[in-house]
């Protein structure tokens, strides 16, 4: 469904001052986005997009069992047309993208905290670092996507196994990027000194690791959730989607088996522009967060 | 460390990623829901006959016994018989599996080839209006559903253009040289729209370590040294910077094998995701385990290719 | 890298690896196919044309006593002949059969045609039939023709174009279901490969041989069949089929076989059309859409292993809280008929009952049956009855109508909870019973005894409501004895108004296929079901392309 999102993405983030310089880190970063204008632009349709998934529902009434106008193209009486059961593509877009964001952002929740919990305590316990490193390794090396089919079709269609096996999968890369990051931090004279002052590890973790590694937190969000979208479309396209709540991919699906991608091409268009409405902005935002806590990468600014 | 120990080491990693691959499969198959017997009989099928194909499967058998009798076979090399097809499992698979490499090393020589000259004209002019389109097309090609774009390629390259076939991997009753030309005519939709949907990443990372390596240290004494911008950029710079773009490819070849699925359904291409979808469905599990080996070991070779790659092309390396 | 610092071994190791990986690869590239030597005999109305027709599925298996799927029983189906085929009104009609019946009631016999033959030369006789029968028998093959043959005991080919074959008890349907279901396969092919269940019958012992119309020459699976005219078969007008070849071409994704079709690249397509397509093909130009009879019906089925379900009221409340009609019309896109809620639909005429009609949409009806029943409405309407319904995903239509009953049924307060599974765990809650309501649909419901033995007496195996009712068991042992066919009639009758009163199976419509292909081609003979339809042996040996 995807490719893995490139290394640049996360590559090149600077590790955080300890914990007072944050507010200030922050703040610059912030003025250096917004003197993005691609990055806004971006940063702006995926506030759209959530708040279709927020407020859209309440706006546009849930798609009908049926309807009398069946694929009936896009016009003045339907923006986005009808499917084969005369059911308004636009309100199914609209309820789609409530699952599709919360699929995406459940998902991502759920590998980031598993993934920054396993990275962070592995780097704070160099034993344990050894054996994560290996399980991450291994876990890494399996072909995701067909094994996602196989967990999908098994354990059942719904929007839980669909959030759980996207996480399942999508934690080891977060491991591996926070990592990295945590390894460097917990290098740092800092960190070491901290040790000398109190024993409460937790606190340490707490206090200057997880701090230090949140922008890499931050970008990953972004790349699991809309990794997360490809693949809950995906899935769903190949039948394995929760048939009972609407997603941008059941809209494909039901287009799919119904012969209808390219004589009803509203029905393909509308969800897939969704689809890549949400990733590339989401992708764009953290190219852009980057750019601007990085400014060597953006270039002459 | 020598170089002996450094094989050993190596040879170990890939043997355990492998068993583990092996094992997570196995497991997965057997502990989730799903009836074998059920889904090759008729609906009309009695409880005998189900039972009986069951034994027949070696399903009846405590888990453990499984999964030995299963590690035993595998070490012979006999990877089983295919449930639903009668015929041994390296025989399903390796009718496919030629498919599915052409497939994705034709598309990822194409990501090469488009990518450097477009990571590298971002590069240079980074900041600039031609590095911002690059990365909006990259980031583009990576975002969209690849059967949307794939029915679209169909239905105009395929139906109102008639430049490309739809589906297949070559023409019925095309011999010798014909036939080569058949094969490579069907290869470009689909090697197309699998290369849309990587390059993104490749161009995006080559990009990124090129900016970083044009400030690098050396690159500043180059350039004092009078060397062109161009041969700085083409020679030194994307030296260096192939570096993480090449793990990527190697990170990228195991998902791409067997993650071809939605692009094989679309054009109708005969390869091993689409033969894996397709034992999902019909829950035949020992070809599903030998797929799941295969795609194992890619990766294994891939990313054992990919290091030893890297060591070629680190100048760091190269100089102590 | 720290292994590597010595660059000559390393140039070794990765001029080896790199060698090793391009043999790898140059081992895996496909490579091309020999070219088949030598020409064809031609015959007068043989034609040079070949016929590609479009599948979504591959061939599983290419034996075809086991193999289960469409695409499998499309290619063996010209290969291995059946007896028996089968006419609109679902009556059995002579194919390599000429006449069938009963010696005596537990003995029944087929008289076979003496002029055909395998692709080899062997002549196609009683004793492969005879053989083919008892070894389905012996070694259980796990497709639809083992499951003909529970109560079939032995064959012997009597002559050599004479079978007969006894039976535990009378059935006066078990001669025209085990023809029809079942084939013939050549014994000097199988017979040498030990078990029938378990031979793959791939060709790789040199090649195929068929006595149907079309003999298999090459396979890539995933993509394509191709297979090859034989020199001679009976059934078709002249005698040699039209078409030289017959390529099957595999497009899993049914849009891109429509392209196929649109473009050119497939002439015909063999699945039926989803139902929203079927007007958008017939006006397209270059193409044409047939209509084939269907033969099965979609039903949803009340579990009365459940409490609730157990009562009558409670049954007869859920079949007037769907719309049927309305489910026909968007669902089918009207391509569907009622069957009047009874087994017996229209289609088999002999038996169809029209004074039997489909149970009225009526959600107050379906609330004063509730309230008879001692359910007693909350404020918001509902009875506090809450049903799980399970259907395939992989059944778009049954998928489409679901979320229908689901709100009918919520206007006559009863909640329906909507479980759509992949097949396989859809088949596995259909085997546990793990279900309340189960949804889905049969394709060929061609024999009352047959059908109404499996579905409605206890144990049988798609005896989904678990009823068991003696009124009714009677009614269907006393249908299966009768070799008067109006007094099955009669019987069966009775027993469909058994079933439709008491809801023990609430048969919803039955579903009208269509089916697209090039104009360029005609000849077609539709027969009923997508199994038979218009890629039927006889009907794709008649095909013939227009001189254009």
């Amino acid at each position: 469904m995807s490719a893995p999102l490139p290394e640049v993405v996360l590559g090149g983030v600077p590790v955080a001052p300890p914990a007072g310089g944050a507010r200030r880190a922050g703040a610059s970063t912030w003025r250096a986005y917004r003197r993005q204008p691609l990055g806004m632009a971006a940063l702006v349709l995926l506030g759209l997009l959530v708040l279709v998934a927020v407020a859209g529902p309440w706006v546009v009434p849930a798609p009908a069992s049926y309807g009398t106008d069946v694929l009936v193209a896009p016009g003045a009486g339907y923006l986005f047309g009808t499917d084969a059961l005369g059911r308004d593509v636009l309100a199914e877009v609209v309820h789609g993208t409530r699952q599709s964001v919360l699929v995406a952002a459940a998902a991502s929740a759920i590998a980031i905290v598993v993934g920054t919990l396993v990275a962070v305590v592995g780097a704070y316990v160099p034993w344990l670092d050894a054996v994560v490193s290996v399980v991450v390794d291994l876990t890494l090396s399996l072909p995701v996507l067909p094994l996602m089919i196989l967990v999908a079709a098994l354990a059942g269609p719904s929007t839980t196994t669909l959030v759980l096996v996207v996480a399942a999968f999508s934690w080891p890369e977060v491991t591996r990027l926070v990592r990295s990051q945590a390894l460097t931090v917990v290098g740092l004279a800092y960190v070491d000194a901290a040790r000398l002052m109190t024993r409460d590890h937790a606190w340490i973790i707490g206090r200057h690791v997880v701090p230090a590694v949140t922008p890499v937190i931050v970008v990953s969000v972004v790349v699991t959730a809309s990794r997360a979208v490809l693949s809950a479309a995906g899935l769903a396209f190949l039948g394995l989607g929760d048939p009972t709540s609407w997603s941008w991919g059941r809209i494909l699906y039901e287009a799919q088996s119904a012969g209808a991608m390219v004589s009803a091409w509203w029905l393909t268009l509308f969800p897939s522009l969704a689809i890549l409405a949400l990733v590339l902005s989401a992708t764009l935002v953290s190219i852009a967060y980057n750019d601007a806590r990085n400014p060597r990468t953006a270039g002459p600014a | 460390m020598s170089i002996a120990a450094f094989a050993a080491r190596r040879l170990g990693r890939g043997v355990l990623t492998v068993w583990f691959a092996v094992t997570v499969t196995f497991l997965l198959l057997r502990l989730l829901p799903g009836d074998p017997a059920l889904a090759v009989s008729s609906p009309t099928q009695t409880e005998a006959t189900r039972a009986l194909l069951l034994t027949q499967y070696g399903l009846d058998k405590p888990l453990v016994e499984q999964y030995l009798l299963y590690l035993a076979q595998l070490l012979q090399g006999n990877l089983g018989t295919s449930f639903t097809q009668s015929v041994p499992v390296l025989d399903v698979l390796l009718v496919r599996l030629p498919w599915t490499v052409l497939l994705t090393f034709s598309a990822l020589v194409l990501t090469v080839l488009v990518g450097v000259p477009l990571g590298v004209l971002a590069a240079s002019r980074r900041g600039g209006f031609l590095d911002k389109a690059v990365q909006v097309f990259g980031v583009t090609g990576q975002s969209l559903f690849v059967p949307s774009i794939g029915v679209l390629l169909l239905f105009v390259a395929g139906l109102e253009l008639r430049w490309a076939p739809i589906g297949g991997a070559y023409s019925e009753g095309t011999y010798g040289g014909q036939w080569y030309l058949s094969v490579l005519h069907h290869l470009v939709l689909p090697c197309l729209s699998l290369t849309l949907v990587q390059l993104g990443s490749y161009v995006l990372t080559l990009r990124a370590t090129l900016v970083d390596a044009l400030a690098d240290d050396y690159v500043v004494l180059a350039r004092a040294n009078g060397l062109s911008e161009r041969r700085i950029l083409w020679k030194h710079a994307l030296r260096n910077a192939l570096l993480p773009a090449t793990t990527l490819i190697g990170l990228q070849l195991g998902f791409l094998v067997g993650g071809a699925v939605l692009t094989e359904t679309v054009f109708a291409y005969p390869g091993v995701g689409r033969g894996i979808y397709e034992a999902v469905t019909q829950l035949d599990f020992p070809v599903l385990q030998g797929a799941f080996l295969m795609l194992a070991l890619t990766v294994v070779l891939a990313n054992t290719v990919t290091d030893l790659v890297y060591g070629w092309l680190d100048p760091r390396v190269k100089a102590s | 890298m720290a292994g590597l610092e010595r660059p000559a071994r390393r140039a070794v190791i990765v001029g080896g690896l790199g060698g090793l990986s391009a043999a790898a690869i140059a081992a895996c590239a496909p490579s091309a196919p020999e070219e088949p030597a030598g020409g064809e005999e031609g015959a007068s109305s043989a034609g040079t044309e070949t016929l590609t027709i479009a599948t979504t599925t591959d061939v599983v298996n290419f034996n075809p006593v086991v193999g289960n799927s469409r695409s499998d029983q499309w290619v063996t189906g010209l290969m291995y002949p059946r007896l028996l085929t089968i006419a609109g009104d679902g009556t059995k009609e002579a194919e390599l059969a000429t006449e069938w019946g009963y010696v005596d009631p537990t003995t029944g016999y087929y008289e076979i045609r003496g002029d055909f033959a395998w692709s080899d030369g062997t002549p196609l006789t009683a004793g492969d039939v005879a053989w083919t029968l008892n070894a389905v028998k012996r070694d259980a093959p796990s497709g639809t023709f083992y499951g003909q043959l529970a109560e079939f005991v032995q064959a012997t080919a009597v002559s050599d174009t004479r079978v007969e074959f006894t039976m535990t008890a009378p059935n006066s349907s078990l001669v025209d279901e085990i023809g029809f279901w079942g084939c013939v396969v050549p014994r000097h092919v199988f017979e040498p490969a030990g078990s029938i269940a378990d031979f793959a019958n791939d060709g790789s012992g040199g090649g195929w041989v068929s006595a149907g119309p079309y003999v298999l020459t090459a396979v890539q699976a995933g993509q394509s069949y191709t297979l090859e005219r034989v020199a001679k078969y009976p059934l078709v007008e002249g005698g040699v089929p039209v078409a030289a070849k017959v390529v099957y071409r595999v497009f899993p994704d049914v849009n891109t076989e429509i392209l196929a079709l649109r473009s050119g690249e497939a002439d015909v397509i063999a699945n039926a059309l989803p139902p929203a397509q079927v007007e958008q093909l017939r006006g397209t130009d270059g193409l044409a859409v047939q209509e084939a009879t269907g033969l099965g019906y979609a039903h949803m089925v009340y579990n009365m292993d459940n409490p609730d379900l157990a009562k009558t009221e409670v049954r007869q409340a859920l079949a007037r809280a769907a719309d049927y009609e309305a489910i026909r019309q968007v669902a089918l896109s009207g391509q569907a008929v009622s069957t009047g809620s009874s087994p017996l639909m229209p289609v088999l005429a002999r038996y169809h009952d029209p004074s039997i009609t489909e149970y009225p949409f009526d959600p107050d009806a379906s609330r004063a049956l509730l309230q008879r029943a001692g359910y007693t409405a909350d404020a918001d309407g509902m009875f506090g009855l809450s049903f799980r319904l399970i259907y395939s995903l992989q059944d778009s239509v049954t998928s489409q109508w679901a979320q229908m009953v689901k709100d009918s049924s919520a206007q006559a307060g009863i909640e329906i909870r909507l479980q759509g599974s992949e097949r396989n765990t859809y088949l596995a809650q259909t085997n546990d019973g793990d279900y309340d309501v189960y949804a889905g649909n049969f394709a060929i419901m061609d024999d009352p005894v047959l059908n109404f033995s499996l579905s409605y007496l206890p144990g049988g195996a798609i005896n989904y409501t678990n009823v068991d009712d003696p009124a009714l068991n009677e009614l269907i042992a006393q249908g299966a004895r009768a070799t008067d066919l109006d007094e099955k009639v009669a019987v069966f009758r009775e027993a469909a108004k058994l079933v439709h009163e008491q809801v023990y199976d609430n048969i919803m419509y039955t579903q009208n296929l269509f089916f697209a292909h090039s104009d360029e081609w005609s000849g077609f003979i539709s027969r009923p079901s997508e199994l038979l339809s218009i890629i039927n042996p006889v009907s794709v040996a008649s095909a013939t392309k227009s001189a254009s």
